[in-house]
């Protein structure tokens, strides 16, 4: 991809970069990470790195304490939130649940002086952040919408959204909007909540109601799992493609494998989180000044790039 | 002289089923007005069209001689005529003043005003003769003291005529005693009391006059002088009822089968013994609370209890009601509509359900075998049914505990409890009732039967024990029955000394 | 007075039909003749089949269903269970790593198993601890689901050896004599279901003990073997449901059977089954999930629907079912 800001990778060389510069300025610090509970493959995923980047920056920075809690609600997490803050910590990474619950709680952690890195989804009031390190929705549908109109060229597209969010409208908004003045036309579109059994349900009743339908956009990876067992179950020779999103292992697998089906995916790495820790440590132990925002773009995953995106032990 | 309310031909039909039909009845101011007739007589459609809460078909009703039509139960109310409904319809978790003033609270600057409520139910209740505390729940109250909880809330408004509907089916003689004289002080204040009930002792003690439903039509209204029970109940059934009770038969024996010693029922009851002998009818008296009921949950296995039970020489012991039967005992509740029948459900699965290994083949119910004993059943017992698919709910009360009759002769158990066998039951169906238990010892089986009606004890029983506070009292011997002597083992005192504590005068 | 003596009903026993069982059917056709006007390629075979392939899981676990709500219960931990049971079978079928039916078969047994154990503690702890089983089973719900992101690590749990997802695979897309597997599977366990409920002692003792559960302890009904075992059934069933489920795609995450127990459920109302107990309808409430499953399937192959109003549409659909049903039995 042209312009990435900032990859996966960079995250974890920086820290290490550094963490040699750091040995000598032994300090304590203390970094809360604050995230959604592992209800959903992708949430799975910023668990499973979020406490596998605890470990290694604790043990790359002599000092440093790591807390991760995981909260199953927006609620829970502004009650967490408060906890962690009893606690008297030194920065907060926060990947809030949505914007209008979590504002205010954060706030209140700023107004007492932590460093604040907010991940993902962000806030109602920018000048709470001191760091924000975002996936980019946008991009999200731009890179799947360009990939149709250059592959695809022309042909009907059924699209799958995920559960009505911001998120999921930045994306399917974007993506129409890059389709537009193409000869790809979307045909259909329904909800299926980023769920495998929803989708496969869906894509059962397009198949049923469309004879024609030349590619998919399942927008993610789960649903494009759910989309691919009804298309070979109702056999179906028509669908030339189906364009997932978010990374997963087992779909990254396949694209590097060659499958026909998932030439390609569209990343949106759950490890973001890992590159808001990194540099929220960094911040500490470095005096490179690390406030700003880090956009994680949005990048096409084909067979030639599928390694760098492979990662086997995660759950996700 | 003048009447304060009055029926003229009242007629009510339910689509093509007319179940009153020319109906004439005046209440006079300062007068007891009894009605009385058997169940589905349609002494509870008069009611409700008396006070408003159904319109009559034909006829007209006059208040105070001028033409009037209700427009429901509340505009009856505002003309001055209340009803005492026989059910306790009260919110358990509200408080005494909560309760009477539920609907119609008193506001002050839009908020209620607990303290003028709970001032006014005082005042009330003592004109009533009782000291309820307005601040108690009424989920604590006596099954009477709700009942006069009840009665409070009805004469809160203004009242001219007050109906009482089966107002004594669940109070004891003594609570019934002050009931009747908060009844007599109404009609001393000129209130005219329409009364109904079929205890027709308590109509020759109680009313003035007495009007006789029979099928929905009037049969007749009569001075209570010169009418005693016995001809009420010849007009009611229409047929000669000199004999409600069957001779006791004679086939009790000396042989024990069932012996009960140092029985305990934490809480309710102590230290009862007593045995039952062969071909007996075991009467057991006492007042409500008593613990006659709770003995003999205890002794089923239905509540924990601790004592000892011999059964035919063996020491037995149930831990559920299901042990019981094996060996041979069945209980039949007192609450047939809670703990008896399954309302919801229709003859066949009622009939069947405590004997439901006698209907099973393999594993599987044989349906034909419990139609043939539902059609068995309906024969033996009498159960008078519009139609086979009936819910047990839509039985008339003496239907339905020959329904719960017949459900437990299917075990074909040797030791029969029967829990105030005619409670809710007419009169010509508490005779064929009689007559069952009185036959079933006669074929040598043991009955036990629980009771509130003395009459029913002395008329039916062999012996009666009598329960006092969760003891045995003690025990009346056949030669011995009577009220007095029952009352006395009951309350401790002698009966007129009862009724002058129950009254107040103590 | 209107009572008169019946001694001989035999004859007209039978003639009467029982509308209320019958109208989650009159619905169900009312439903199909919509689906057919409002899109022609509704009433295609395929179609068809898929829908009520599909309904399969939320009708064997309702059957279940229907015998706990009957019975005067309710079992909110379903869905959870649905989930712990597919991870913990796939599990199973990936550490033992065969590809054979020996393999499946552990598999499945396990599978049976777990949820058969799942249902006896939902019902032992109703029973013994006198506790609401709407807390009881909302509690297992969270440790059911609980443990099944605990197993997956959050993640997704796939079975590993694509031998044997090929083999176990006709499970769910196979068919015998043109009916796929999935809806001979519900059929049975509907018709098993019935049997049990309408002609054994333990059915009546369900249906006793949901009408009034003093009447049944009176009656010598074994009050806690009934509850319990209702409870069992439940879980039996969602085991069949999952044996059925996994197949389809391979995988249990933290989302499967999400609102399954709401479906659930909902199928048995539908089907007239009350939910206070005392009445259970087997086949109602297998229509009442065929019903759920077609309402989304009109959904979307209807043209003029708005993709954000599609839920209030189909809220707006089974109160409208509700509500037929309602007018049909009182029209009677």
């Amino acid at each position: 991809m042209k312009t990435t800001l900032l990859k996966i990778a960079v995250a974890a060389g920086l820290m290490t970069g550094v963490a040699t510069g750091a040995m000598a300025q032994q300090k304590n610090v203390t970094i809360a990470v604050s995230i959604p509970a592992a209800t959903h493959g992708w949430t799975g995923g910023v668990v499973y790195h979020a406490q596998e980047t605890a470990k290694q920056l604790e043990k790359g920075y002599p000092g440093l304490k790591v807390i991760v809690k995981t909260s199953p609600d927006g609620a829970a997490q502004a009650n967490a939130l408060d906890d962690l803050m009893a606690q008297k910590v030194d920065a907060l990474v926060v990947l809030p649940f949505n914007s209008d619950e979590l504002t205010n709680p954060v706030r209140e952690v700023k107004k007492r002086g932590t460093l604040v890195t907010v991940v993902d989804r962000g806030l109602k009031d920018a000048s709470i952040q001191d760091i924000y390190v975002a996936g980019n929705n946008p991009e999200f549908g731009r890179v799947a919408g360009k990939y149709f109109v250059d592959n695809l060229k022309q042909g009907n597209v059924v699209v799958f959204r995920g559960i009505p969010t911001v998120i999921d409208e930045e994306r399917v908004s974007n993506f129409e909007k890059a389709l537009e003045g193409s000869g790809v036309k979307v045909i259909d579109k329904q909800y299926a909540n980023w769920n495998r059994d929803d989708a496969f349900k869906v894509m059962q009743d397009f198949l049923s109601k469309h004879p024609k339908i030349d590619a998919v956009w399942a927008s993610d990876d789960d649903m494009a799992l759910g989309v691919m067992e009804a298309i070979r179950q109702a056999k179906r020779e028509d669908i030339k493609f189906v364009l997932g999103g978010a990374g997963m292992k087992d779909m990254i697998k396949k694209v590097m494998d060659g499958d026909k089906m998932i030439p390609a995916d569209v990343s949106y790495p759950p490890s973001m989180i890992s590159t808001a820790m990194g540099v929220t440590a960094a911040h500490f132990y470095t005096n490179a000044p690390m406030r700003g925002t880090y956009v994680l773009n949005a990048q096409l995953i084909t067979k030639d790039n599928a390694k760098e995106h492979y990662f086997p032990d995660s759950p996700f | 002289m003048d009447s304060v309310l009055r029926a003229e031909n009242i007629s009510k039909s339910f689509g093509p089923i007319e179940v009153l039909s020319g109906i004439s009845l005046d209440l006079r101011p300062g007068e007891i007005h009894a009605v009385i007739g058997e169940n589905g007589a349609g002494k509870s459609t008069l009611m409700r069209i008396l006070s408003g809460h159904l319109a009559p078909t034909k006829g007209n009703l006059y208040l105070n001689e001028q033409p009037i039509t209700f427009a429901g139960p509340t505009d009856a109310e505002s003309h001055g005529i209340v009803l005492v409904h026989q059910e306790i319809l009260l919110a358990e978790d509200l408080t005494v003043a909560q309760n009477l003033f539920l609907g119609r609270e008193i506001k002050r600057f839009g908020f209620v005003d607990d303290r003028t409520m709970r001032e006014r139910t005082r005042g009330i209740l003592a004109e009533l003769g009782t000291r309820i505390d307005p601040d108690h729940e009424v989920r604590r109250l006596s099954i009477a003291d709700r009942q006069l909880v009840q009665i409070a809330r009805a004469l809160l408004v203004p009242h001219k005529v007050v109906a009482f509907d089966e107002p004594t089916a669940v109070l004891t003689p003594i609570e019934a005693e002050s009931l009747f004289a908060i009844i007599r002080r109404l009609r001393e204040h000129g209130v005219a009391v329409l009364y109904i009930s079929h205890r027709l002792n308590e109509v020759k003690a109680i009313a003035d006059r007495v009007t006789v439903l029979r099928d929905g039509r009037h049969i007749a209204t009569r001075d209570i002088e010169g009418l005693e029970p016995l001809g009420m109940a010849r007009l009611m059934v229409g047929r000669d009822m000199s004999k409600l009770y069957p001779d006791k038969p004679a086939t009790a024996s000396d042989q024990v089968i069932l012996s009960v010693r140092d029985m305990a029922v934490p809480g309710y009851v102590e230290n009862a013994s007593f045995t039952l002998k062969h071909g007996e009818i075991l009467g057991f008296g006492g007042l409500i609370g008593a613990g006659r009921t709770e003995l003999f949950e205890g002794l089923v296995g239905l509540r924990p209890s601790l004592g000892q039970i011999t059964l035919r020489g063996e020491t037995v012991h149930f831990r559920d009601a299901r042990e019981a039967m094996a060996a041979g005992i069945v209980y039949l509740s007192e609450d047939r509509k809670g703990k008896g029948l399954l309302l919801q459900q229709n003859l066949r699965i009622n009939l069947s359900l405590a004997a439901l290994d006698k209907f099973t083949r393999g594993s599987l119910i044989d349906v034909g075998a419990e139609e043939k004993a539902l059609d068995g059943a309906i024969k033996d017992f009498d159960i008078r049914t519009r139609s086979r698919d009936l819910l047990a709910g839509q039985l008339s009360g003496g239907n339905q505990q020959k329904l719960l009759l017949a459900k437990m002769m299917l075990l074909q158990p040797r030791i029969i409890i029967i829990d105030e066998p005619t409670r809710g039951v007419d009169i010509g169906t508490k005779e064929q009732i009689y007559r069952f238990i009185a036959g079933l010892a006669e074929n040598g089986l043991s009955v036990i039967v629980i009771s509130s009606e003395m009459q029913e004890l002395i008329g039916l029983c062999h012996r009666v024990i009598v329960m006092r506070n969760g003891r045995v009292a003690g025990e009346v011997a056949q030669a011995d029955l009577s009220e007095d002597s029952i009352v006395y083992l009951a309350t401790g005192v002698h009966e007129e000394r009862a009724a002058e504590i129950a009254a107040g005068h103590a | 007075m209107t009572e008169t003596v019946l001694r001989t009903g035999a004859e007209k026993r039978r003639l009467k039909i029982d509308m209320r069982a019958l109208s989650p059917f009159i619905a169900l056709v009312v439903l199909a003749i919509a689906g057919a006007l409002i899109n022609p390629d509704f009433l295609t075979a395929s179609n068809i089949l898929n829908v009520v392939t599909r309904s399969a899981f939320i009708a064997i676990i309702a059957v279940g269903a229907t015998f706990v709500i009957a019975a005067g219960g309710l079992d909110l931990s379903v869905g959870s269970m649905a989930a712990l049971t597919a991870g913990v079978m796939i599990l199973t079928l990936n550490s033992l790593g065969g590809a054979d039916v020996g393999t499946l078969a552990i598999g499945m047994l396990a599978a049976i198993g777990l949820s058969a154990a799942c249902g006896l503690a939902n019902g032992l702890i109703v029973t013994f601890g006198r506790i609401e089983p709407f807390i009881v089973t909302l509690g297992t719900m969270g440790i059911f689901r609980s443990l099944v992101v605990w197993l997956a690590a959050g993640g997704t749990i796939t079975m590993r050896n694509f031998e044997l997802r090929e083999l176990y695979r006709p499970v769910y897309f196979g068919s015998i004599f043109g009916i796929p597997v999935p809806i001979i599977a519900f059929l049975v366990v509907a018709a098993i279901g019935a049997l049990i409920l309408y002609r054994t002692s333990f059915g009546r003792h369900v249906v006793a003990l949901g009408s009034n559960e003093d009447v049944a302890r009176y009656s010598g009904v074994p009050i806690w073997r009934v509850r319990t075992l209702a409870y069992i059934i439940q879980g039996i069933c969602v085991g069949i449901a999952v044996l059925v489920y996994v197949p389809r795609l391979g995988s249990a995450t933290p989302t499967t059977g999400l609102l399954w127990e709401l479906q659930a459920i909902t199928a048995v109302v539908i089907g007239g089954t009350a939910l206070k107990g005392g009445v259970g309808r087997v086949w109602g409430t297998v229509v009442g999930a065929v019903i759920l499953e077609l309402v989304a399937n009109i959904m979307v192959l209807s043209n003029f629907v708005s993709e954000f109003l599609v839920g209030a549409v189909q809220g707006a659909i089974i109160i409208i079912a509700m509500l037929v049903q309602r007018s049909v039995h009182r029209g009677r």
